[in-house]
Parts: structure tokens; sequence; C-alpha cells
């Protein structure tokens, strides 16, 4: 900057300023789109490059959990005890050594070869000879239902509960606290332990011990949110018009913290997928020939040392799904609720 | 206070009711009975035993008479490993437990600590990314993942440590590191929120204004009040421990209680896992409660007032 090819900012003439055109109409035009809360959200959430990682892993795994379990031509449960412990082998990518994809063990023996399979499995066999290709994916379809159906039930429920309770207050209210608090105190995982002991492992029964505690967190966040709302003028404004309850509940209340609850949800998934699969290493998870990425990784541990890509494959996928569950859950935060941003 | 302290008492003793009355039912209700591994025995002699232990006596009977054991202490027995208390069982299992879990909350702490200021004083620069990266992954990666590429690089492919065992420092190297990551990826996280927010606050900038180094207001204002709330993560940290012991105990051959725990499990050993459910709660609800009182007395700020209602 250079000062002196600056005009001399006290001693300015009247002929420098030009009057801005200005028509009455003009004035109240709105010059930007108007955005709503979640329109702005999304252009927030596009800027966080985990988030958007996170969300493209998640479709992705989505998809090939989909369609992963057809593509190869086998079933998850079929056995072929003639093609055992397999080696990971896939068309074009075996032709690079560097990567494991060459149907050769840990000493470079080449299995194929020496049990004269013709056929690629793409991810290995197990020691039945069942496709890991197949079952991997299948188990990942498994821990991406339990996780998103633990995570519906427990936001029905914490929200039905916590709604209820922050709502309607005084001795409801206190009734409500206590049971929850006591709830609360107890730990997740113990109840879950006990549970699955006395019914049966299953989808079902896995998802419905893990909603037993797990509800209770939404419900003291939702509460939270309501009381805060609760009193504020447009709802008393809303009231005064003459809103039944049940229109303030669902027309002024819950939009106001939908955000909440869906940040919630998002860290209830991640945490569903975790809790099944350590359920399944501990022995009590999905019982096979059914599989789950826990049970898979179970599994691997069997063989570690001769066939680490039994445990190698389920673990990254696992790890990459809760990974980016929680990318797009953090992300989802800073984009809803800007106040929590750090 | 007094108030406070007696109140979350109460607490404590109803949630421990609910969980013994909750575990008694459920153990109850479980298929087969207690007597699974002695078929050979005759109808008499199995009338005899379930006589001995009152398993023939109505339900409530055998309820109160649960619940008077458990305010004495005592556990019950185990099924599998003739008859020994299992509160005796748990004594001796306990120390590998304790020993792993100590040393992956102290490394995990620490680690987590350091890894949160570093973030937050580099904030928004590839130092911040990389260590919240790393504390993204610490949370997103179950810890028996994350112990089974310990074991296989460090143990298997690079034989530093041995695979598993139990017998002196080194052999608890490689656990205690796989415990410790959810410590540090939480403290790490934790640490780096509470400490940002705290560098922005107003006393901060007073004291910026009036003058103070750096250092000094990094060292002597800001991370003593961001270190107070770490307290409350102990909780959390419990829960982690125990979790993440019951698999790794496994994993690594190490003869604690979480390992112990899933051997019940599996060998369908009741009494062990009623016992062993009470003992793993019983920490969990007074951890919880000793955090809370500290943070009150740690910190003036907060103010304890649960008691009070007007």
């Amino acid at each position: 900057m250079n000062a002196d090819r600056l005009p001399d900012l006290n001693h300015l003439s009247d002929e420098l300023f030009v009057p801005v055109e200005r028509k009455e109409e003009q004035l109240e035009t709105i010059e930007r789109p108007s955005l709503n809360n979640w329109q702005d959200a999304w252009i927030r959430l596009k800027g966080n490059k985990g988030a958007v990682v996170g969300l493209i892993l998640i479709i992705l795994i989505s998809v090939m959990a989909i369609i992963g379990p057809s593509l190869s031509g086998h079933t998850y449960k079929e056995q072929n005890v003639a093609h055992a412990k397999l080696p990971p082998k896939i068309p074009v990518l075996e032709k690079i050594s560097w990567l494991p994809f060459n149907g050769k063990d840990q000493d470079g023996f080449d299995m194929y070869k020496a049990k004269n399979v013709k056929e690629y499995y793409w991810f290995g066999t197990d020691e039945l000879g069942r496709d890991l290709w197949t079952r991997t994916w299948y188990g990942t379809r498994i821990s991406i239902y339990i996780g998103i159906l633990a995570a519906a039930i427990d936001l029905l429920i914490g929200v039905l509960y916590g709604g209820i309770s922050g709502f309607y207050g005084g001795k409801v209210d206190d009734i409500m606290q206590r049971i929850s608090e006591v709830l609360m105190g107890i730990p997740q995982l113990i109840i879950v332990i006990l549970f699955i002991l006395v019914i049966q492992p299953g989808i079902m029964s896995i998802t419905l011990a893990m909603v037993i505690t797990g509800w209770v967190n939404m419900a003291r966040i939702v509460r939270g949110q309501i009381l805060k709302l609760k009193n504020q003028e447009f709802v008393l404004a809303s009231r005064t018009l003459g809103a039944s309850n049940a229109r303030l509940i669902v027309k002024h209340l819950i939009p106001n913290i939908v955000g909440q609850i869906v940040i919630t949800t998002m860290f209830t998934v991640p945490n569903a997928i975790f809790t099944e699969a350590f359920l399944s290493f501990i022995g009590l998870g999905i019982r096979p020939p059914e599989a789950s990425l826990g049970s898979l990784v179970n599994d691997g541990f069997k063989s570690l040392q001769t066939n680490p890509y039994m445990l190698i494959i389920p673990s990254v996928i696992i790890s990459l799904l809760i990974l980016s569950f929680n990318l797009l859950a953090d992300g989802l935060r800073d984009a809803l609720d800007p106040k929590m941003r750090k | 206070m007094l108030r406070y302290i007696i109140r979350r008492i109460v607490y404590m003793l109803v949630t421990m009711f609910v969980i013994a009355t909750v575990t008694f039912f459920l153990m109850k209700l479980l298929p087969g009975s207690p007597l699974h591994n002695q078929e050979k025995l005759s109808p008499d002699q199995q009338k005899i035993i379930l006589e001995k232990y009152g398993l023939n006596d109505p339900l409530p009977v055998q309820y109160v008479r649960y619940m008077g054991n458990l305010v004495k202490g005592d556990l019950g027995v185990s099924f599998q490993y003739n008859n020994r208390p299992v509160s005796t069982m748990i004594a001796e299992r306990i120390g590998p437990s304790a020993v792993l879990g100590f040393q992956a909350v102290v490394f995990g702490t620490i680690v987590g600590i350091l890894l949160g200021i570093i973030a937050a004083l580099k904030y928004n620069t590839i130092v911040d990314y990389g260590a919240t990266t790393i504390a993204v992954l610490g949370i997103s990666i179950p810890s028996f993942v994350f112990a089974g590429f310990l074991q296989y690089f460090l143990a298997v492919k690079f034989p530093i440590f041995p695979v598993a065992d139990w017998g002196g420092f080194k052999y608890t190297v490689l656990p205690s590191l796989a415990l410790s990551v959810p410590v540090i990826a939480t403290v790490a996280r934790f640490m780096r929120t509470e400490l940002l927010e705290i560098l922005s606050s107003d006393y901060i900038m007073l004291a910026r204004a009036k003058g103070v180094g750096k250092r000094d207001i990094i060292l002597k204002h800001a991370l003593r009040n961001a270190l107070i709330p770490i307290i409350t993560l102990l909780g959390p940290m419990i829960v982690n421990i125990i979790t993440g012991s019951l698999v790794i105990e496994n994993i690594f051959g190490i003869p604690g209680l979480g390992d112990q725990f899933v051997r019940s499990i599996m060998t369908n050993d009741f009494g062990m896992i009623m016992g062993t459910t009470l003992f793993y709660s019983a920490l969990f609800i007074f951890m919880v409660f000793v955090v809370d009182i500290l943070y009150g007395v740690i910190d003036p700020r907060i103010r304890l007032t649960g008691g009070k209602k007007s």
C-alpha cells in the first residue's frame, strides 16, 4: 500500500461521491435465496471434509452390503471343504505382486495351484470353505441392520419418554426422572449380557437387549431440550392462541429439537454396531452359519498366525464403518448446532 | 453438600437393589438347571444336591435368602469350580485386571491430555488435524481389532513382545496399550474442546491484556481449569476398561477377571456370572459416585445443589 496515492481522507471533495440509485420497490428485495435450517446445515456439512468422506464411505459400504453377497455366485452358508482356507485372489489385482490378492499364502505358496482350484475367491475362504467375500458383505448387512434398528427403537422410546417427561413436568416428570436415573446407573454392558443369556442370541434379541437401557440417553437429551423450550415466548404465544398440547409438541417443540435428535441417533448407530461386534466376540452374538462383522473378526482370531486375511478384512471393514458413522455424526453436530462448534 | 451425598447414596443403594433383583430373576428364568454337567446323577442324588443349596424352596424364600447373603458380602458359589465362593474367585482374579486397567488409565490419560493440548494449541493446523484424526480413529476402531493388529505385528511378525500369557511387565505392555486406546481418544477429544473453550474466554483475554506471557497463560490459567473436568471421564473410562478387559484378556490369555467372566458365560456358570455382574455394577456405580463428589470438592464453581429445591 502506498499512502501517497490515496486521496487525503480529511479533505474529500463532494464530486468524489455519487449517490446510489434507489427505487422504493427495490429496497425490500432479498438478494440471496432464502435458506431454511436444513439447507443451511447441508451447506455447512458439505464444507466439512470428514463428514463428506464419512457419508461417501457409508454409502459405498451400504451399497456393497446390499449387492455384495450376490456378486460372487456363492451363498453365505455354502460350504466346500475342498476349498477351505484359500487366501484372497482377485482377477487383475493378482498381477500386482505387493498386493495380498494373488492367492498366495504367507510363505508365497500358491494355494490355488496346490488345491487345483480354478475359481477366484475375492476375499478367500474360511476353514469350512465358505466364501469370505459373501460372508463379509452379508455380515456387514447384519451389522448395519442391527445398528439402525437399535437406533430407531431408541429414538422412538427416547423421544416419547423424554417429551412427555419434559413437557408435562411436575409429578409425572419426577417419577419418570427417578426411573431413568436408576436405569442410567446400570452399566449397559451388564444388562445386555444378562438378557442375551436368557433370550437366545439373534438379531432381534441383541437389538432389544441394547435398547433396554439405550433409550435413556435420548430421553435425557429430549427432556432437557423440551424443558428449555417450553417456557419460551413463542410457545406461550401459540398457547395463548389456543393451541392444544398435541399441536404444541408436534408443531413447535419437536421441530426445534430435531437437530439434537438426529445427532444423538447418529452417535447411537456406531455404538450399536460396536456392541453387537463385542457380543459376537465373547460368544453371545449371531450364531453361525449367520454372520456379522463381529463374528467374522472373532473367527479370524482363531487363525491369526496362519491366515491373517481372515482377521484383517472384516476388521478393516468394521473399523471403517464405525469410523464413517462417527465422522458423519461429528460433522452433523457441527452443521446443525453451530453453537457447539469448536 | 451432606444432603446431596445422602441422596446419592440412597440412589446408589436403589440402583444396586434393582440390579441384584433383575439378576436374580433373570438367572431363575434361564433354561436348564445348575446341575447341567452332572446328568449321571440319579434323581435322588439330584434332589439331595438341590436340597443342599436350597434350590427346592419357593422363589420368594430363595430371593430373600439371596438378598440377605448379598448384604453380608456373600456372592454365592461357582457351579463349575467345585462350589468355590465367587468372592474368593473374584479376589484371586482381580489382580492382573487391576494392573492392566491401572496402566491403561494412567498411560491413556497422560497421552490423551498431551494430544489434546497439542491439538488445541495448534488449532486448525495440520498438527491439530493429525491429533483429531488419531482421536476419531481411537474411538472408532474396536479395541479387539486393535489388539489383534498389535498382536499380529508386534508379537507374531516382529516378536518384540510375547504373544500371550502372564508374568512380568513385558506381558502387560500390549494388552495395556490395547486397553488404553479408547481412553486416549476420549481424553484427547475432551481436552481439546475444553481447552479451546477456555482459551477463548474472557479471563484469558484479561490475562493477555495485562501482559501475561503465552507460556504462563497456558500453564497457570488455562491448563489448570481444563484439567479438572477430566475427572468426569473416569466413569465412562471404567466402563471402557471393563468392556475392553473382557475381550483383551481373552486375546492375550491373561488370567484376569474379564477372561474368567467370558469363560463363565461360555460354560453357563450362572453363579459366577451373577457374582461378577454384581461386582462390576457395584464398581461402576461406586466410581461414578466418587467422581461426582470429588468434582464438587475440587471445583468450587460446581455447586452440588441436587437436594436444594426451594
